[in-house]
């Protein structure tokens, strides 16, 4: 069979901040047989404007977005805020007739990571171990816009070695929300310290999250607190061996 | 014969709403036909004896006692139940329904225990109101009966005050096996059907389950508010 | 009491209800029982995205056709001798209903429980004409008997408080001498409020869904309170939202069934009440005199624009009820008698950005709000479209936010920005960072390291790692 030919679209915080991220994903699609590329010219997916109402503004970053990934067959990214921001682009450029139909053929090839494994590879156990009690939050654009809620645990739970905890009121926001985290810091506070609570309560020692952004929140969250959690991507927690 | 009532405004009130929607005045609305109707799957097949359990059942969600009884035994259960739940004083509608399943003598075969019985009796305006406000027990028969949420509906009418069924400390329903039906969806059909061939509508369609309560304090349930405080459904076979 | 609820500034109320644990723990508690309430009778069902559909549907095309359906209630309740008046302004309704008032010689006003009614301050305008106005469900009750403490919550609007402190309230203004356990609580207000309902001359109704084929409104309640107040005095005055309204009994019984639900969990509440005029011939109980008052007040101006769908909200609550933010920060830091999510959303559009500007912001966009919604209103996407019109339409964004918009939309949209910037960044913050992350971070950051670490940015960033890796790969 021919190999998969995957577009990694790794996103901006991953990027400059993360990049262990980004090459566990790299090497995670790699393993399960796909040919990865990465498109140099991507830059980000225009969230940030775009849910501070700079639409126009957010327009740039996405036409240009269209324009990096055109050719990819699918485009896959380790990050469920970014792949629905991406699914949302047709729905941005309603009605232009130029924007709306290559937004369109974007939205439809693009997959975040569990979700392409599993629904697209038809993968369930790619074959990770890894010691230690965990729990997942579960990222709210996601499980709710995207509609990824299986494909993590699934694949979560075939981790060698790791016992999946329930996470206590998992569909709470962990306050993230982008700008929000810093317009509305003391908000942002009271939401991200109940989610700390949470993952303790839960009795795990690692937390795992499928978006960096909500990562980085908790996880900043902890460190300050000084809490004995570690804080892991999925793409790293599915690419250990 | 009432008159029609007045309407101020509606004009220039209605004039700026279809403006704001971008087009002119509409006065003929076609309804669509819905796409989904879920409504009518609720307890679809379900047999007339299937439907008193599920009302049995709701009913014990809701704080409601029911009694089972055939027609026979109405007569003696009903007086059997006032002094059972302590009542001292009783309030009916006026309905040929007690008629029917012989609870006309009820008056009098209270008088024994000293229980004052009101019928009510749309001569006297004051009078029903005020013995009503005391009563303990108010009965109504009902008009129709939703199983799947335990409701009793009840039509006004002249001899059916509307409150006796509500300033009472209990209140007793009584349901004849046929008016239970699935849920609100059949009522309501039969009310739009009663619409559509021009025939009035009650002036006040009550749509009771169980007594009255609140969750204003700290969202606990609290049984009994304004409204009565225990409420008691009988079913009977048919006559 | 009007829309708006207090003069503090933003910040200051969020703090304020940060602060009130008291509150906090009874919100938090009412949310998770309300949350599995509506989950579990949902899940009963079985079916409930059907009937969110349904929903939707039915909201749409009566909105859709507010003037058609408005006309054929306002004919129908006519032939069945009630008055309609439809009121543009608060002002306008306040002055219809204090005419009926003092031409009936009313001084004794009960009221059941209704939104529309605080909205455009009706208790005042009746005070002020010389009537007791007295609220007669509960929570609005106790609200009314604590110097009028503003509602934080649109089905209960006495939420904010525990029971002590309800306690104290009955105990200071009314001499209440009992304990704080709910059933004697409410007992002492059911026979209170008893003699009220029967001394009443005029009683005064909001209005769930009014019904354009028959003229009826239908009234969906669990204390009773609304059934005395169309039950006892002489007079009844309904005043209903314009949008309020559905075509047939059909629509009704479908919307009320979904209402319950959503609100309260609950398959139906203890009593729907459908109320068609006054009282027929012959009739005893039930007012002699009817008057219905359809209220714009603001919304006209929602119809047509992309927030039409706002108006398609059955005031169940439930996004109020799922809102994180909502749960933190209580109702009454946004300001409105319309808090959480549909208030975020109504309230500046009703009262304008000046005064509610911040309120679009006060949301993550986590869609839990969207997600709960029986009409399938998209909440978050409504917040999301009102940040644009302060941004793009209103020009009321900070200049720096501008700025830093601008720089981002440069950045993002052309690599080669990017790439400078990208690049830059572990310059210019690594003076910041230690152990690999910021703990003190400049500018915007400041506000994040105030409450947890930045992590400094990596030397290679990824690309530069790919391209690393690449060239190795290819030797
Ligand atoms: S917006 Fe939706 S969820 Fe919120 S109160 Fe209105 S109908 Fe209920």
């Amino acid at each position: 069979m021919r190999p998969m030919k995957v577009s990694l679209f790794v996103t901006c915080l991953i990027d400059i901040f993360q990049t262990d991220v980004g090459m566990d994903t790299l090497e995670l699609l790699e393993n399960l047989g796909c040919e990865v590329d990465f498109p140099e010219k991507q830059t980000c997916c225009g969230q940030p404007a775009y849910n501070s109402g700079y639409v126009d503004k957010a327009k740039e970053s996405m036409k240009h977005m269209i324009n990096v990934f055109e050719h990819s067959d699918y485009v896959v990214t380790p990050s469920g805020s970014c792949g629905t921001m991406f699914r949302e682009y047709p729905h941005v450029f309603k009605g232009d007739p130029v924007w709306e139909p290559r937004a369109q053929m974007l939205a439809d090839k693009t997959f975040e990571l569990t979700q392409f494994i599993v629904d697209v590879l038809g993968v369930e156990d790619v074959g990770a171990k890894l010691n230690g009690k965990a729990t997942y939050h579960t990222s709210c654009h996601m499980t709710r816009l995207l509609g990824v809620k299986e494909a993590p645990m699934k694949l979560l739970n075939n981790v060698e070695g790791l016992e999946m905890k329930p996470l206590p009121h998992n569909y709470n926001c962990c306050g993230f929300g982008g700008a929000f985290s810093v317009k509305m810091t003391e908000i942002s506070e009271q939401m991200v310290d109940e989610k700390v609570q949470g993952v303790e309560d839960s009795g795990a020692d690692i937390l795992i999250g499928a978006d960096c952004g909500c990562l980085m929140n908790i996880g900043g969250r902890i460190d300050r607190k000084g809490k004995p959690i570690k804080v892991m991507h999925i793409a790293s927690v599915l690419n250990s061996r | 014969m009432m008159g029609a009532g007045q309407v101020y405004n509606r004009n220039s009130f209605l004039d700026n709403l279809a403006k704001n929607l971008g087009r002119d005045r509409r006065r003929q609305v076609e309804k669509p036909a819905w796409n989904h109707n879920p409504q009518w799957d609720v307890l679809k097949d379900a047999s007339p004896d299937e439907l008193v359990e599920v009302l049995k059942q709701q009913c014990l969600r809701i704080h409601t006692d029911v009694h089972e009884t055939v027609s026979a035994e109405l007569p003696s259960l009903i007086p059997h139940l006032i002094k059972e739940y302590g009542g001292k004083s009783v309030v009916t509608w006026d309905d040929p329904r007690f008629d029917e399943y012989g609870l006309s003598g009820l008056t009098g075969e209270l008088s024994g225990d000293e229980i004052a019985v009101h019928v009510w009796d749309c001569e006297v305006v004051e009078e029903n109101l005020a013995f009503s406000a005391t009563a303990d027990v108010g009965i109504t028969f009902s008009d129709a009966t939703l199983a799947e949420s335990g409701t009793v509906v009840l039509f006004s009418d002249k001899g059916k005050g509307r409150a006796v069924s509500l300033l009472p400390v209990i209140y007793f329903a009584i349901i004849p096996k046929s008016t239970i039906v699935p849920r609100m969806t059949q009522v309501a059909k039969q009310v739009h059907d009663k619409v559509e061939k021009g025939e009035p509508v009650p002036s006040c369609v009550n749509f009771i389950s169980g007594p009255s309560n609140s969750a204003d304090i700290e969202m606990n349930l609290i049984v009994g508010v304004h409204g009565p405080v225990q409420a008691v459904y009988i079913i009977v076979d048919d006559k | 009491m009007a829309m708006k609820i207090g003069d503090k500034p933003f910040k200051e109320r969020v703090s304020d209800g940060i602060g009130n644990s008291f509150m906090r723990g009874a919100v938090s508690s009412a949310q998770g029982r309300l949350r599995s309430g509506r989950l579990n009778a949902a899940e009963e069902l079985g079916n409930w995205e059907e009937w969110r559909k349904l929903g939707e549907e039915i909201r749409a095309h009566t909105i859709e056709n507010l003037d058609y359906y408005l006309e054929l209630l306002s004919e129908n309740v006519t032939k069945r001798g009630g008055h309609v008046f439809f009121a543009e302004t608060a002002e306008e309704a306040n002055e219809y209903i204090t005419n009926v008032v003092k031409k009936k010689n009313g001084k004794k006003v009960v009221k059941s429980k209704s939104m529309v009614t605080e909205e455009i301050n009706l208790n005042e305008a009746l005070e002020k004409a010389g009537c007791e106005v007295i609220e007669s469900d509960l929570g609005e009750w106790i609200l009314q008997v604590d110097d009028h403490d503003p509602p934080s919550h649109i089905v209960a609007p006495a939420l904010h408080k525990n029971k002590e402190q309800i306690r104290d309230v009955f105990r200071d203004k009314l001499g209440y001498d009992k304990t704080e356990k709910p059933e004697e609580l409410a007992l002492f207000a059911r026979e209170k409020l008893r003699e009220e309902f029967l001394q009443a001359d005029i009683g005064v109704t909001g209005c769930n869904f009014a019904i354009a084929e028959s003229g009826t409104v239908s009234l969906v309640t669990n204390e009773g309170n609304a059934r005395m107040v169309t039950t006892i005095p002489k007079t009844q005055i309904t005043v209903m939202g314009m949008e309020r309204i559905v075509p047939t009994w059909e629509e009704m019984e479908v919307l009320v069934s979904m209402l319950t639900r959503a609100a309260v969990g609950q398959k139906l509440t203890s009593y729907i009440t459908a109320l068609t005029g006054p009282k027929q011939e012959g009739e005893v109980d039930g007012p002699e005199d009817f008057h219905l008052v359809i209220v714009d007040n603001g919304r006209s101006k929602i119809l047509g624009t992309a927030f039409q769908s706002i108006l398609h909200c059955i005031r169940c609550a439930a996004c109020i009820n799922v809102c994180p933010v909502y749960r933190h920060v209580g109702g009454h830091s946004y300001g409105s008698i319309y808090p959480g999510p549909v208030g975020a959303v109504l309230t500046p559009l009703l009262g304008g950005y000046e005064d509610y500007k911040e309120l679009p912001y006060a949301s993550t966009l986590c869609a839990a709000c969207t997600e709960a919604c029986p009409v399938k209103i998209p909440l978050h996407e409504h917040l999301l479209r009102h940040r644009q019109e302060i941004v793009e339409k209103e020009g009321k964004a900070p200049i720096f936010e501008n700025l830093s918009m601008k720089a981002f939309s440069m950045g993002t949209a052309s690599p080669s920005m990017y790439n400078i910037g990208s690049k830059l960044a572990p310059k210019a913050l690594g003076a910041f960072a230690k152990d690999d992350k910021i703990s003190d971070g400049p500018g915007p950051l400041k506000n994040w390291t105030e409450i947890r670490e930045f992590p400094a940015p990596k030397k290679d960033r990824f690309r530069d790692l790919y391209k690393k890796r690449k060239k190795e790969r290819g030797k």
